[in-house]
């Protein structure tokens, strides 16, 4: 805490001194503060500590040119996790041939996952950190789509 | 506690016409249990001649499973637009 004190104030003296522009000065000023905020947190990567994750959502945002034209798609659907959860558990209910068959397919697109070898433990751990999942992207007609979870 | 969900509301809509369907899902939960109270007996000689080749068991977790999944869809929303057409599912 003392450290940030004396970086902030260090800041403020080349201010006063016009070693530094105003701008220079936010700018350290905030890089201080956000690089002391990590270290307060016990100077580990770990996230901030979220409220639990209720739902997945996909959005679909349209160009705003298309959405004038009338020719675009607008996706917006939000699925409670404790349906992805329910969703996920009834996956080894399928008959041992069959998840033979999925394998085989997932292997073939580069997947190499063994279904049977997901144990519920890892399933919940899966969509625990599904709660930092955060999908962005702008397609080049300018189509936003968006993978969050709530 | 979960809830289970009340009301399914469906809406499709076209370039010219459309329209909307309230659905009563707490209307399904009293139906099955007749229906299962009905097919128990049923139920109960499937399970047991299945048992041994462990298809009865996967079928009462299918049904457990089932219930589970009806059960968590309170919440879901589904909201597509096609240009002037709009396919819209939510469940409260």
């Amino acid at each position: 805490m003392t450290d940030k004190n004396d970086n902030k104030r260090r800041i403020l003296d080349m201010l006063a001194q016009n070693k530094i522009s105003v701008d220079d000065a936010y700018r350290l000023l905030s890089a201080v503060d956000s690089t002391e905020g990590g270290r307060e947190s016990g100077g580990r990567a770990e996230p901030a500590v979220k409220g639990k994750a209720k739902y997945l959502r996909v959005t679909v945002v349209p160009d705003p040119e298309s959405e004038r034209t009338g020719n675009y798609d607008r996706v917006n659907v939000r699925v409670p996790m404790s349906l992805i959860r329910a969703g996920i558990k009834l996956t080894t209910l399928i008959p041992s041939e069959a998840r033979d068959k999925v394998n085989l397919a997932l292997h073939e697109k580069g997947i190499n996952i063994d279904e049977r070898n997901l144990k519920p433990e890892e399933i919940e751990e899966l969509i625990g950190a599904l709660g930092d999942l955060e999908v962005d992207v702008v397609s080049k007609t300018g189509e936003k789509v968006k993978v969050f979870v709530e | 506690m979960r809830r289970p969900p009340m009301l399914m509301h469906v809406r499709i809509q076209d370039q010219n016409r459309g329209f909307g369907l309230w659905l009563p899902l707490f209307l399904v939960l009293p139906l099955a249990l007749v229906v299962l109270i009905i097919l128990s007996p049923l139920i109960f000689v499937a399970t047991a001649i299945l048992w041994p080749s462990s298809w009865g068991k996967r079928a009462m977790l299918s049904l457990k499973a089932a219930v589970e999944v009806f059960w968590s869809m309170r919440g879901l929303d589904v909201d597509c637009h096609s240009g002037r057409q709009c396919v819209s599912i939510s469940v409260v």
